[in-house]
């Protein structure tokens, strides 16, 4: 980690929780992971305050435990994690674009209190929602739980590792630390609720929210009283998820600048259709058949098949290659060629920070030199058509910034 | 009576006649003969006889002595040449051959050195001389503007040498590298944007938009804008700049021979096109283009805290 990565640490977490959780967290980041007394006698802290600095840390998904041998149990800072905590505006914002205000506030929820269960986060969310809504007006259960479900279905929000059922419990003195497992299947798993009620306004008594008698379960009046029914089972936000999904948005937007608007849509129906059955690390999309694709395009566009074949060839035969042509059964499959779509995306940053930054024709000769890979003196100034003094002074430029280094040959 | 012995003359022994004998095998063989060719012809010809033509051909200027991987070659040396350099010695001779095989590229006088081995008064004296009659001349070379390549007269040199139609008098012309470039972009972007408003099924909007490179060729000379002839390779090279400009992309398509514009069975198509991404995030903020971005810190005398330029860019 570097100087300015973990002061930048240390200022988020001093935002977000504090003095004392920045100070053991900062210690944490700075040496790696230690035990519990180790922490509490470096960084001058008392026992009790140490730990609950821990747990608003390992909440948040910031510090992670492991049992070493002997029973020592030594915590670890995630310190990619902490500065995770700069995009959650635009986590918070992504899913407002995809599910509306109940979206944005179930992120929202999940981010600020790092994990939660379903039913406390929608009581929440609806009680926000109504505060926010006409008078008269509430915000039911149903749909806040309808948004949630959806959520988890596209991925976004997924169930936090749990304490592993055993079947006895006899086997000698529990372990210091518990270790925590979800297996993928469960990862999505919703669990059979029936939330049912209304979202409260702060200022309004028990009885308006109560008119209607609920015949199945008691009116929640106050959550203390009866046991809530999905204790337990706890949920976070699935950043990768998120991010996946950012790196969808650029794909498309690429292909939208490169071609147009009806082929950024195909791009992004494919992608949608891929979202959950390819992992992230993929270098290829799942194949997907012409027919397929004609299926789930959006509602509103109506293109025949036959263009829609059209505009998957032209995808698969242009330079850029973001799609591929994988086989031809069910009316042609394709793929998306993430890996390369990727690097491209990533090369044009490149070239765009050069061009801002020296000039569109330095931008020239490093295209130049990014393209051809070695290239000599004179070959430069051939290439790129520009008179040789001119040349020399933008190479030695970039050499001195380090964007072009220089390999000395013998003949 | 003493015996004389006569030696039996045999018909053509006459070394005038082998000498003539010689020469019409080589205009018989314009690529040269060897040895063993003059032999089989005439084998009754002792090797001595036949060494002496063949130098008394030599020194007359009338026959090149070549080596090839075989052996010896002797070829016909042409008729022009031979009467040219009469009144010649050798040295001028070894000189004008060794100019002539550099060909069109010329050569530099301390090359000639090297491979005549002669002392560098006698190259610079021979140069002379052979400038004065005419036979070679000196051409400056663009890649070292003091360096001057001899070639013989009559020959066009190079573009290596010339800078072809770049070059003005040793001198790159930016400018119309630059017009020429902003031409060329702007048919390809108008022949896009014409193909993206007719509206027709993707494919042919596709098709419609590319511009190979004769057309491009065709475009320019028309213009009229170049006092120069351009050829189709000029053209592809300024093309080829605005492929490292990011602003055009090439395909190339398997074409007919004979069809207009194709090279070897294929052609180039050129197409304008917008970069896929916008600018940076990095550079859209003054970090990104800032020139004391290595000296800033916090708490030193350049730091975000007090940095003008970001003072600057939070007000709009």
């Amino acid at each position: 980690m570097t100087q300015a990565e973990i002061k930048l640490c240390s200022l988020l977490l001093q935002e977000h929780f504090g003095e004392i959780v920045e100070k053991i967290g900062v210690h944490l980041i700075r040496t790696g992971s230690q035990p519990l007394r180790v922490i509490a006698h470096d960084t001058g802290t008392s026992l009790d305050q140490v730990k609950k600095a821990l747990c608003v840390l390992i909440q948040h998904n910031l510090v992670i435990y492991q049992v070493h041998k002997r029973g020592v149990v030594e915590y670890e800072a995630q310190c990619n994690r902490v500065l995770r905590m700069l995009r959650y505006p635009r986590y918070i914002y992504t899913a407002k674009t995809l599910y509306s205000d109940t979206g944005e506030l179930i992120v929202e929820e999940l981010l600020l209190n790092g994990k939660m269960t379903m039913s406390a986060v929608v009581k929440k969310v609806a009680d926000r929602l109504t505060e926010t809504m006409e008078d008269g007006k509430t915000m039911d259960y149903a749909e806040v739980s309808n948004t949630f479900v959806r959520l988890v279905d596209t991925h976004f929000v997924q169930r936090c590792p749990l304490v592993p059922a055993t079947e006895n419990s006899d086997t000698g003195p529990p372990p210091p630390a518990p270790t925590l497992v979800v297996s993928e299947k469960d990862m999505y798993l919703v669990p059979k609720l029936s939330l049912i009620g209304k979202g409260k306004r702060r200022r309004s008594s028990d009885e308006d929210a109560t008119g209607e008698p609920k015949a199945k379960r008691p009116k929640q009046t106050t959550d203390n009283k009866e046991p809530i029914p999905d204790d337990g089972i706890y949920w976070q936000a699935n950043l990768d998820r998120f991010h996946q999904h950012f790196r969808d948005q650029a794909i498309v937007s690429a292909v939208a600048n490169r071609m147009d608007q009806t082929s950024s849509e195909i791009v992004r129906t494919m992608l949608r259709m891929s979202e959950v059955t390819t992992p992230s690390g993929a270098p290829f999309t799942q194949p997907l058949s012409s027919n397929e694709i004609f299926r789930s395009l959006p509602v509103g566009y109506n293109i025949s098949k036959q263009v829609l074949d059209q505009y998957l060839t032209l995808l698969a035969d242009d330079p850029l290659e973001f799609v591929g042509k994988s086989g031809d059964s069910g009316g042609g499959m394709y793929v998306i060629n993430l890996h390369k779509a990727l690097g491209s995306l990533a090369t044009a940053t490149l070239e765009s920070v050069v061009q801002e930054r020296f000039g569109s024709r330095c931008a020239r000769i490093f295209r130049l030199v990014l393209q051809k890979k070695h290239l000599e003196q004179k070959q430069v100034e051939d290439f790129a058509m520009i008179p040789a003094k001119e040349a020399k002074d933008m190479l030695y430029k970039m050499l001195s910034e380090n964007f072009i280094s220089l390999q000395v040959g013998c003949l | 009576m003493a015996e004389v012995k006569v030696k039996v003359q045999p018909p053509d022994a006459d070394p005038v006649e082998i000498e003539n004998r010689i020469i019409e095998l080589c205009h018989q063989f314009p690529h040269g003969i060897t040895d063993q060719v003059i032999q089989n012809e005439m084998p009754h010809i002792e090797a001595q006889q036949r060494a002496v033509a063949i130098n008394r051909l030599l020194s007359m200027g009338q026959l090149d002595l070549l080596r090839s991987n075989t052996g010896l070659l002797y070829r016909i040396k042409d008729s022009q040449n031979a009467g040219k350099m009469k009144g010649s010695d050798n040295q001028e001779k070894l000189v004008y051959q060794i100019i002539e095989d550099a060909g069109n590229k010329g050569i530099w006088s301390r090359d000639i050195r090297y491979k005549s081995n002669l002392p560098l008064t006698e190259i610079n004296k021979i140069l002379k001389n052979l400038e004065s009659k005419k036979l070679i001349k000196a051409v400056k070379s663009v890649a070292a503007s003091k360096k001057k390549v001899y070639m013989l007269y009559n020959l066009q040199p190079d573009r290596s040498v010339t800078g072809g139609a770049w070059y003005s008098d040793q001198d790159f012309e930016s400018e119309f590298v630059e017009v020429l470039n902003q031409q060329c972009f702007k048919f390809l972007q108008t022949k896009a944007e014409t193909a993206r408003e007719s509206k027709q099924n993707p494919m042919i909007q596709r098709n419609s938009s590319f511009a190979s490179s004769h057309e491009v060729w065709k475009y320019i000379c028309e213009l009229g804008i170049s006092k120069v002839e351009l050829s189709m390779e000029d053209i592809e090279t300024i093309l080829n700049t605005l492929i490292y400009d990011g602003k055009v992309e090439m395909t190339i398509i398997a074409a007919k021979e004979g069809t207009v514009g194709s090279v070897d069975g294929h052609m180039k198509l050129y197409r304008a096109v917008s970069p896929i991404i916008p600018p940076t995030g990095l550079v859209r903020a003054p970090c990104g283009l800032c020139p004391v971005f290595d000296d800033c810190h916090e708490g030193g005398e350049i730091s975000p805290s007090n940095c003008i330029y970001m003072t600057e860019w939070l007000e709009f």
